[in-house]
This record gives C-alpha cells, structure tokens and sequence, in this order.
C-alpha cells in the first residue's frame, strides 16, 4: 500500500471517520446547512446551535468518503464553544493548511494533530473538495 | 489480444511513479490506438480544409474522406442509407435533438414518455425536462430484483398516451444487457417508437438497426476508440425526413430568401454548421480498427473479463457485485462494507489502476439500490487476468486497511 495516501488517511481521519463526533441530528439547532457535493454525491447535513453569538452545539449527519466524513467531523467538533468571529479564524486556518497553493507550511499554520493531518490533502488536489466540503459550506453563516 | 496493447501509445507512455496505467474505466471512454492518433493528426497536418463546397485540393479530399466516414458509420451499425446517419457532438447531443425535434413538436398534456431505472442522466434527463414542459408524464420502467428490466411491468405500462420510449441498450453502471429485439418489438406493436441509448453496445456485439427496428439510436465516438466531439444519430430515413432541422444554420439549406428557406435534403438538413471534420475522420479510423479486430472478438474479450472479475472479487469478504450474472458485457459494479467507493478508487489509483467511484451519473439507479455509489470497473482489449488479479489483491489490501 502507498505511503503517500496512507499518510493521508492516518490515524486521525480514519479514526473520525469510523467514529465520527457528534453523529446525528440535533433537534433544537438554531441553522441547518447542507453540503453537498453534486459531482461525487457526498452530503451532510450540519446543526449548529447558536446562543447569542457562541455555537453551544453541534452535530451533523450524512454519507461521504472517508476524508470528507473526517473532516465534516473535526468541523464538527472544533465549532463547539466558539464564538463566531472564532469560528472564521478556525474555518480560514483550514481551508489554509490544505489549499495546495499555500505558501505556508502546515506546521507554521498549527501544530493541532486533527487539523495537520489534513495537511496530506495538499498533494492530493482532487480530494480538496472532499477536505473542505462541510468548511466551505459553513463560511455561508459566518 | 494482449498483442494488440502495443497499439495504444498510452500504455507505453504513461506511468504513474513507474507503474504502467491500468484503466479498468472503459465505459466512461476509451484509448486510442496510434492509427486513430494518425488519422486525425494526419488530417490536420495533411490535407486540411472545410467540407462541402470548396472546389480545391484539399477541400476535395476532406470532403471525400467526411463522406467515407459516414458511410463507414452506416455500414458499422447495418442501415440501409447514408442518409440515416446524422453526425452528432456525441451521445447526450443526439439525444436532446431527437427531444427537441421529433418529441417535443408533438408532445401534449396527459402524453407520455417511457424511460427505464438504469438509464444515464443523458437518457433520462432530457425526456424529464421535455415532459414537465409541456404537462406530459414520464414513467419509468422498473428493474426486477436480478436488477433486468421488469418486462411484465414493462407490458403493462404500454398505452397510446406513449409517444416514445427511450432505452438503454446496456446499463453503464450494472453491465446488464437489455433484450432490445422484444422490447422494442412489445413497442412496436403499440405505435411507440424507440430510441435507443447505444453508448455502451458498439464494442459489445455487432450492431444492425435493421435487425433491431429500432427507430433511433445513438452512440459516442470516444467509447469506440475514436476522439471526442463527434458521436451519432442513426433514425429511421421516414422520421429524419418528417422532422424540422435538428439546428439551423450554413450548411443545411438549399437556397435561403429574405422570406423562406428551403432546407437540404438528409443528412446535412440535420447538420447545421461547420462539422467536427477531424472527429469523423478519427471515427472512420476507429471503426477500421474495430472491423480489424472484429467486435465479436472485443466483445468476447471483454465479457470474460468480467466473467473473471466476478469469481475473483467474490473471494472479498464484504465485498458486493451487482447484477454479477450479467452477460457478454464488459461492466461491473460492487461495494465494500465499511469503505466508501471513492476511497477505494482513491487507494487503487495509487497503484495506476484506473476506475470510476460514484453514481455513474445515474441517480435514479443509486435511490432504487438504495446506495451512495459504487465501485464500477469495464473491460477493454487492452485488459488482462493478471490486471483482474493486481485488482484483486489491491482490494484486499485496502480492506485491511480500512477495517
């Protein structure tokens, strides 16, 4: 097996994507999205529950690859507790640290384990849109 | 047929990280062996010029070879005329010009129109938008539980409200074959005419529209070896004739006044504009090479194939096929518990083997199997056992992996 993509999937996404934090539906969401992926089919739906300006909960639900299971899950669990403007720094790191142009390094942006293992994404300019699926989605609320 | 790899420059020339290409991804197009390659640079580099009325060399010699094109295309598929084949941008653009030329002229409230569950969005979406538009239904006929054409459905679902059904020849997804002689026969016999979705049956068996009655039928040049931009429209010479253009423009007219035009006669009445002159000097290459191999020997190739991936894949554990008794096609599509197909495909591009992941663009198909996509691969001449057998092996590390 490719090391390559091994790195890629390491521990950290498999681990989110075959236990994902937060899966299901949260009954008394204040906004619902969906992110939706029309080439591949990949959707989730994400539940946010804003009290004043902090994300108090979360969950999402949905089918997608691995990758894009993984990180709609990290979003997921990274929103909780954060203010919105928060919330925007955290969205805008990620989209950094896996954007191929970055002139960046992963390591520079954070040294977060869950967030630099998509780093690998990087080489893998066809999976971006699996890797920023549920981000990009949730910019349209921030 | 191993011999005949040596053809495709692209197994000579493409490597990802040393591994020579293994394209297992025949259904969504092909390669193209160097005399396709030859013909097309050949035309460009060798006696390039517009067809139809330039009265030099090489206007002459384009035009002669565009014509031989379509006369290669007409003997490929056994019409009795040139002028029942009508050169297209491919499959979907003939589709959408029999939609808009032949039904939609007369299609009213309360009409209907026959699809089936296993069509391509290409053969499904342009009849869809056609009914709402104009009030009329579309009914879709239903697979049975071996995942064939439910035919007593089928039978039932013939009325005189139907003014066409349009059909798959074989499902690009599932690799089933549709018994098109009596369906379109059960049509026939109702006044339904028939458009059939050819897309994946050039290289399946030998094709004779005569034989078949259908009344249309279309199919891609990319799919058959040959480059991509030029497909076409086979109908019967009585349906061409009765129906307006399928666009308008230079090329297609007999004389135009202020007032009138007076339209061409077949085909180039249904051929506005300048042709993709080098795509029909490609598709004439291709069919050559086809003939040189002969489509009974491609199509045998490619079923046992399939017939060998079948037995191999059925070792996984948690491993599904789908319509795994298929025959004399070259498509197969399965999943893997636990594994989302674009996982999979992502693992096997690695080791340079070639395949497709997803909905195969046909969703209606996805809602009936009640699943997000699959893992599809299709067979080619170029294809070996022992590719089957470095799919295999892959496979079963990927589920290692994951699991």
């Amino acid at each position: 097996m490719n090391d390559r993509l091994k790195a890629l999937y390491k521990t950290q996404i498999l681990a989110h994507a075959k236990n994902p934090f937060n899966e299901g539906v949260l009954e008394d969401y204040t906004h619902k999205l969906q992110a939706y992926n029309p080439v591949c089919g990949d959707q989730f739906d994400l539940y946010l529950k804003f009290e004043g300006d902090v994300i108090q909960n979360t969950s999402f639900r949905g089918y997608g690859c691995a990758i894009s299971k993984a990180s709609t899950s990290v979003l997921i669990k990274q929103l909780l507790g954060k203010s919105k403007s928060e919330a925007k720094v955290l969205v805008e790191l990620f989209l950094k640290l896996i954007n191929p142009e970055s002139s960046e390094s992963p390591e520079s942006l954070t040294s977060d384990e869950e967030f630099l293992a998509f780093a690998s994404a990087r080489e893998f300019p066809e999976r971006l849109t699996c890797a920023n699926l549920a981000w990009e989605k949730l910019k349209e609320v921030l | 047929m191993q011999s005949l790899k040596s053809e495709f420059p692209i197994f000579e020339t493409a490597r990802k990280e040393g591994r020579p290409l293994i394209f297992l991804d025949n259904a969504s197009t092909t390669q193209k062996p160097q005399c396709v390659i030859n013909a097309v640079t050949g035309f460009y580099a060798g006696y390039y010029a517009n067809v139809g009325r330039g009265l030099y060399w090489p206007a002459t010699a384009a035009s002669f070879n565009y014509d031989q094109a379509r006369e290669k295309v007409r003997a490929f598929i056994g019409a009795s005329s040139k002028k029942e084949v009508i050169f297209t941008s491919g499959t979907t653009d003939a589709v959408n010009k029999v939609v808009n030329s032949f039904l939609l002229p007369q299609l009213e409230k309360g009409d209907e129109v026959l699809v089936s569950e296993m069509e391509h969005h290409s053969n499904f979406v342009p009849w869809q938008q056609a009914c709402q538009s104009k009030g009329a239904k579309l009914k879709v006929i239903p697979l049975d539980a071996g995942l064939n054409l439910d035919l007593s459905k089928f039978a039932a679902m013939l009325t005189d409200k139907v003014k066409i059904l349009a059909i798959t020849a074989i499902s690009n997804t599932l690799g089933v074959k549709n018994d098109l002689k009596s369906i379109i026969n059960l049509a026939h016999q109702h006044n339904i005419k028939v458009f059939v979705d050819a897309a994946q049956l050039p290289l399946s068996e030998k094709i004779n529209v005569q034989n078949m009655d259908c009344d249309f039928l279309a199919f891609s040049g990319h799919k058959v070896f040959g480059p991509t931009g030029i497909g076409i429209l086979y109908g019967k010479q009585a349906l061409l004739e009765k129906m307006s253009p399928l666009a308008y423009g230079g090329g297609m007219v007999q004389q135009v006044s202020i007032d009138k035009t007076m339209m061409a006669d077949l085909p180039a009445k249904h051929e506005a504009g300048t042709p993709n002159i080098a795509g029909t000097i490609g598709l004439a290459a291709a069919i050559d090479f086809i003939n040189s191999v002969g489509v009974e020997e491609i199509g045998r190739h490619g079923a046992e194939l399939r017939k060998y991936a079948v037995k191999r894949l059925s070792e996984i554990e948690g491993l599904t096929l789908f319509a795994k008794d298929a025959k004399s096609t070259a498509i197969l599509s399965f999943t893997m518990e636990g594994i989302h197909p674009h996982d999979i495909a992502a693992f096997l591009a690695e080791k340079g083997i070639a395949v497709r992941a997803g909905h195969h663009c046909t969703y209606p198909l996805m809602q009936k199997l009640d699943i997000a996509g699959t893992v599809r691969v299709s067979f080619n001449i170029y294809n070996s056992e022992e590719e089957v057998d470095l799919l295999k092996n892959t496979l079963v590390e990927i589920r290692s992996f994951f699991l």
